[in-house]
């Protein structure tokens, strides 16, 4: 059991990090901090996918049609197809009967497939994939040298330069920069590509925790500002709640099942790797640097983070939720909620119990010993409260 | 000292000529084989691996025999020239560049097929997603990231042509002006006992090929450091 206190400040800590980081470097800029405003986005385009493949013992089969709409999170572990399935997207394997289509762009079927050089899509691998012959600049501009006369250029160099903050990488050679840095010069030539859908094939997986710190914030804005859906191939639920939408979860070189991220996180798959919620809250300003939010008719409060925003989303990890039969008013945690029982889910440990929850419409996860749920005689229908001991904010 | 005879000069204009043709034209064979037998996975690999290994360890002799039949004026490529009006090409220039053309592919092959699997499959995923075509990448991507096997291909070619013997004596014998190159030459000063002649051209080659060899570690040893 962890000391509440100390949690709370661990979770600061690594928020703030990276919001201060934002704020050092990006002050020129503020409007590059309005996060999930949802881009003008037009109707989801729907990428299809009938696959199939039998390599060795290992099988693929997939017949799958998957909106994208801001990040999908492709999500699985290690061998269960991932990087197969992102590979037969972008067209770099081909492989027989496969069918793939995005939007009106039929890719591949039967005989006909558009080679990858002629989908407009963006890649960024896993380990550095810079060309090690050319610069920096010559890296970043390669497929934008590559544009047809009547691609339309909705990105400009200067733009995409400014928003990864590729500055002062520009005249070094890709040797001399750092695995982040690298990533984020990859980053920024996939965007010049103009691509309609953008594949990132676990792009944080070769780089160190701080690296990894560095390069979210970038891709946060990515998401956020280009309006470009996104592929995220991950096997760090970490990564994937502060980025993903949406999650496609993958097991057996199958699709287990799709859909919105916080729907997506009540799946039992994923409370194996530590069961977390994720709520969607709107901001009422700061009093005396306490964050005010707002889910539904409830509010909760939080340190400030420097910059602000209209909403944010809230990381809250089950085993820090807390539940009473009755409103506590003498505990130092200071964030109550109204929520209702909607279920009981097994957890990992057998001692252990998911207490499903229902916050304003919202699903919240608590993670409580069974002798405690039996000791409150929780039940399914009934009104109780949740103490919530940290909160991660993107 | 040095007193070069207008036959000795002949001789090794000729074998320039004979190595800076060969060096060409294997450049353009042995950079598509090389290519396919990076890429391809194929049962036929192995034995298109081993046919290009041939010319190592066979006698020159068995391969110039079997070109001086293959070639010569009763064989199925000589026959079908002298069919259609031409000449065959025994004791012909033509015929002893096919020779050398043929001996020294796998000098040719081996680095640059060496230097693409170096190279890896990404670079050319990379280029091919940003939009570069298949010329494209082999222009923006393949040639300069692959230098250093293309340098060391040539400069081995055109140093393991000016060594060529047997081949040569079985095709093309000893024409001046046409087929008798340096080392024939020096065999033909030998044989006639005029071993100061011989030993000129020899030292001569002897130093030229060590300098070629010295360049091609060289460069070999600062391509290694530039692109590992």
């Amino acid at each position: 059991m962890t000391v509440p206190g100390t949690q709370h400040l661990n979770n600061q800590a690594t928020t703030s990090s990276w919001w201060q980081r934002l704020s050092w470097t990006s002050s020129a800029k503020p409007n590059t901090q309005t996060r999930r405003t949802a881009p003008a986005s037009k109707e989801p385009k729907a990428l299809t996918v009938a696959l199939q493949l039998q390599r060795g013992a290992f099988r693929l089969q997939l017949n799958d049609s998957l909106p994208l709409q801001g990040v999908t999170a492709l999500f699985g572990r290690s061998g269960c197809g991932k990087t197969t399935l992102l590979r037969a997207i972008a067209g770099l394997d081909r492989h027989p009967n496969a069918t793939v289509a995005f939007g009106e762009h039929n890719w591949q079927q039967g005989r006909h497939f558009v080679l990858v050089h002629q989908r407009r899509i963006g890649m960024v691998f896993q380990e550095s994939s810079l060309l090690p012959h050319l610069s920096v600049q010559q890296n970043l501009l390669y497929g934008f040298n590559r544009l047809g006369k009547d691609c339309e250029r909705r990105l400009v160099p200067e733009q995409v330069i400014a928003l990864l903050e590729l500055e002062p990488l520009l005249h070094q050679q890709p040797e001399q920069l750092s695995g982040g840095q690298r990533q984020r010069i990859a980053l920024g030539r996939a965007l010049l590509r103009q691509p309609q859908l953008l594949l990132l094939d676990e792009p944080l997986a070769s780089l160190d925790q701080q690296s990894r710190n560095d390069i979210l914030p970038y891709l946060q804005r990515i998401a956020s500002q280009s309006g470009i859906p996104m592929i995220l191939v991950s096997h760090q639920l970490d990564d994937v709640v502060k980025l993903a939408d949406q999650l496609v979860l993958m097991q057996d070189g199958c699709i287990h099942s799709q859909g919105p991220l916080q729907q997506q996180l009540l799946q039992p798959e994923l409370a194996a790797s530590g069961a977390l919620s994720l709520l969607h809250a709107k901001s009422l300003g700061s009093k005396d640097h306490l964050l005010q939010l707002r889910i539904g008719q409830q509010q909760l409060q939080l340190p400030a983070p420097k910059h602000s925003q209209p909403s944010y989303r809230l990381r809250i990890q089950a085993r820090d939720v807390a539940l009473s039969s009755k409103p506590i008013t003498d505990s130092s945690v200071s964030n109550q909620l109204q929520v209702r029982i909607t279920g009981f889910h097994p957890a990992p440990h057998p001692a252990e119990t998911l207490v499903q929850l229902q916050l304003e419409g919202q699903p919240l996860q608590a993670l409580l010993t069974q002798q405690s749920v039996q000791r409150l005689g929780l039940q399914i229908g009934q009104l109780v409260y949740a103490q919530v001991k940290a909160v991660a904010l993107d | 000292m040095l007193e070069l005879s207008a036959q000795d000069w002949q001789a090794i204009q000729l074998t320039l000529k004979l190595c800076l043709y060969t060096t060409v034209i294997l450049l353009l064979i042995a950079t598509p084989l090389a290519w396919w037998l990076a890429q391809s996975q194929g049962k036929w690999r192995t034995a298109i691996q081993a046919l290009v290994a041939l010319p190592l360890v066979l006698p020159p002799t068995v391969l110039g025999f079997y070109l001086l039949l293959l070639l010569g004026p009763h064989g199925a490529v000589g026959g079908t020239l002298e069919r259609l009006g031409m000449q065959h090409l025994a004791f012909s220039f033509t015929g002893i560049l096919i020779g050398s053309v043929i001996y020294s592919l796998p000098f040719a092959v081996q680095p640059l097929l060496e230097s693409f699997r170096r190279m890896g499959q990404r670079p050319l995923e990379v280029a091919a997603s940003l939009g570069a075509n298949k010329l494209d990448q082999l222009f923006s991507v393949v040639l300069p990231l692959c230098r250093g096997g293309f340098i060391v291909a040539a400069t081995l070619t055109f140093a393991h042509t000016l060594g060529e013997f047997g081949v040569i004596l079985m095709l093309g014998g000893s024409i001046p002006g046409e087929t008798q190159v340096l080392s024939v030459l020096i065999y033909d000063h030998t044989e006639a006992m005029n071993y100061s002649q011989a030993h000129q051209l020899s030292l001569g080659l002897l130093i030229a090929a060590f300098v070629v060899l010295f360049i091609v570690y060289g460069l070999n040893r600062r391509f290694e450091r530039g692109t590992a």
